[in-house]
């Protein structure tokens, strides 16, 4: 038994996981080439794969596929190996898949896919634009699955006629819309020119904070339900919550 | 004053108002900027835990209207502003760019007189929609008392409109809002019911009712919100604890909104809307209010313990509602999951029961949690109080520890 490896695409992982499946080979683990370090033990495998494989001409239902993506975008150590389960228990199960939830990998599919489906709809209205050099729309995010495509199907709909830039700092990748199609480029083949706020930006954003200031109700205040909504981790990419997530920072450090 | 001391001022007078929310429309993005969620989002959350999903605020807070309990009304000496149509447009569309909003929840006092109003509310929401191109979520507010000329325009610009009942009974409104009549708000929403289509106030309306201002008993609130659903076909019925903002002879002497109260209506108002529970079920002349220690389900089932315990195995989707901890998703998948396998108590969790309530209610494959002869109210009872009280207890530790 040994790991097989794939190159980090989702295409590519589903392929490799059909072919296993197909010749009954039954993996101890599946990783993408890139982060794998062989052992003496497991040198890692990787197979020759059909190069003419399309995702679409599986012959499985859309949503069982779509979960597999979901699954995919999660940062989870097994996610590959959850994939696989999965979709070796669906050639069994058929469209009953979804009801197995006293399966092992059927209960940590769903779950780690709703992982993801939330954190995008969060997202959804947690990102925050700038408006930058030429009125491009510039926004930081740092989320714990990897959402960016997700979110750019989102924003290309609602802010069809903008130019706007996603970084997601965390995979040090950014999605680049030009009002036709947005596109996902790494970082590291990225040289950005320097970053400008408009003259306008201030005063909206102090608009904004004076809302947000505003807006709560004193004798009302309850920030634990504050922040089981909205979580810590995302007060450093919201304006609103900057200064917040300063002062609990400092804090931390004195303690 | 500057746009940003009118922000201040015309936000802090429509944060009263409950709804934020920016569900059920569909609207597309058809050149220009913005589209709407059908199960809306939520952009940030206040100091109170409130979801900030529109920009909420008014266009003024002028008003002629003297309503006992609101901090607008006329014999307030409180700093008066108001937005012309152009500003609103700018900070909705600039603050949309951002993303930092779903769309405008536009209010207003009452200037001039009501039909005035509404066409000021007309102009600045059409100027958003036809010169901006604007196609994320507006909810307005509809005046009571307007020409139905007027609403209608409104309707069809507009994906939720809302006019608020304010007080469960003409009585209370008779002595807190002496201006105001129940009939003006319903006759709005009656029209929105028979008119509303796909371009015509595609988000349904709402309402709100002040809590504990009055009065009134929790029978009495529930009783109305039951009334207005069948009626008129409301999205939501929000409620709003009172919070002390003016002295008057004719309001209570509070210092701290009823917050659990309104919890517990939103919990009841959500039993009957989807758990297929009546008021009568909940409430009577002898229990006219709410238990405040318990939830209003768990409420239910300690009093009708004889129709417990449910088989998980067995029991009929309408049953299985009937246990506390178990939500309507839950339902779902127990029922589709059983005719694949027998479901067991572990099994539950995965199902998204919350266990912890769900337990003392049920059997599995004939099995209670624990020796059968537990099965009595005062155990159970005592248990879930117990249950609550941890839970708020861990919640204090973990505060004092932020602050
Ligand atoms: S009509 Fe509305 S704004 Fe005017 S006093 Fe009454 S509640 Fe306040």
């Amino acid at each position: 038994m040994s790991t097989y490896l794939y190159d980090g695409t989702f295409p590519n992982l589903l392929n490799l996981i059909t072919k296993l499946i197909n010749h009954n080979i039954k993996p101890m683990d599946i990783k993408p080439k890139d982060n794998f370090e062989p052992t003496l033990l497991d040198e890692g495998i990787t197979l020759e794969l059909d190069d003419a494989f399309r995702v679409k001409d599986l012959k499985i239902p859309n949503p069982v596929i779509k979960t597999c993506y979901y699954v995919f975008l999660s940062s989870d150590k097994n996610k590959e190996l959850i994939i696989y389960y999965f979709l070796l228990n669906e050639k069994k199960y058929q469209n009953k898949i979804f009801y197995m939830r006293n399966l092992k990998c059927v209960n940590s599919a769903l779950k780690l896919a709703k992982q993801v489906s939330n954190e995008t709809h969060k997202l959804k209205g947690f990102v925050r634009f700038k408006e930058i050099n030429n009125h491009i729309l510039y926004s930081t995010i740092n989320p714990t699955s990897d959402c960016l495509h997700l979110l750019s199907i989102h924003f290309a709909k609602r802010l069809k006629q903008e130019y706007w830039i996603i970084k997601d700092e965390r995979r040090n990748k950014y999605s680049i819309y030009d009002k036709k199609r947005y596109y996902i480029v790494s970082g590291e083949n990225l040289s950005l020119k320097e970053m400008i706020d408009t003259k306008e930006e201030s005063k909206i954003e102090n608009l904004w904070l004076t809302f947000f200031k505003t807006i709560g109700i004193k004798e009302r205040e309850n920030k634990r339900c504050q922040m089981n909504f909205m979580p810590k981790k995302y007060w450093h990419n919201m304006l609103e919550m900057r200064e917040e997530y300063e002062k609990s920072n400092n804090r931390r450090k004195i303690i | 004053m500057t746009l940003e001391e009118k922000l201040k001022i015309l936000a802090d007078s429509a944060k009263y108002d409950a709804s934020c929310s920016s569900s059920g429309s569909n609207r597309k993005n058809t050149g220009g900027i913005g589209n709407t969620a059908y199960s809306g989002i939520c952009h940030s959350f206040a100091s109170d835990g409130r979801c900030i999903s529109l920009l909420k605020i008014l266009m003024t807070n002028c008003c002629i209207f003297d309503c006992k309990y609101c901090i607008n009304r006329k014999s307030n000496n409180v700093t008066r502003a108001i937005f012309t149509p152009e500003e609103i447009c700018l900070i909705t569309m600039n603050f949309y760019r951002r993303n930092y909003i779903e769309g405008l929840f536009l209010s207003s006092g009452i200037i001039k007189n009501p039909d005035y109003t509404m066409e000021l509310l007309i102009k600045t929401i059409k100027m958003l929609r036809s010169k901006y191109h604007f196609h994320g979520y507006i909810h307005c507010k509809a005046i009571p008392g307007a020409s139905t000329k007027l609403l209608k325009e409104l309707g069809s610009l507009a994906d939720r409109l809302s006019a608020n009942i304010e007080l469960p009974t003409e009585a209370g409104l008779k002595l807190l809002a002496p201006n105001k009549s129940s009939n003006k708000a319903t006759e709005i929403m009656s029209y929105v019911k028979e008119n509303r289509k796909r371009d015509f106030v595609p988000a349904g309306q709402s309402t709100q009712m002040i809590i504990g201002a009055t009065k009134e008993t929790d029978l009495d609130i529930l009783s109305k919100s039951s009334s207005l659903y069948e009626s008129y076909g409301l999205k939501r019925v929000f409620y709003s604890a009172y919070i002390p903002i003016n002295k008057d002879k004719l309001l209570p002497s509070i210092i701290t909104p009823p917050l659990v109260r309104e919890n517990r209506l939103y919990q009841a108002d959500w039993l009957l809307r989807f758990y297929g529970f009546k008021v009568p079920d909940l409430l009577d002349e002898e229990h006219p209010n709410f238990n405040i220690l318990m939830d209003p389900k768990a409420n239910w089932a300690l009093r009708h313990l004889n129709e417990f315990p449910k088989e998980i195995n067995k029991a009929s989707y309408y049953d299985l509602l009937k246990v506390p901890g178990i939500g309507i998703k839950s339902a779902q998948r127990i029922i589709a999951c059983r005719t694949n396998f027998k479901i067991t108590f572990e099994d539950l969790k995965k199902l998204g029961v919350v266990l912890k309530r769900a337990k003392y209610f049920i059997t599995c494959n004939g099995r209670y949690f624990i020796n059968s002869e537990y099965f009595k109210k005062s155990f159970i009872e005592a248990n879930l109080i117990l249950e609550d009280h941890a839970k708020e207890e861990t919640r204090k530790e973990q505060l004092s520890l932020f602050s």
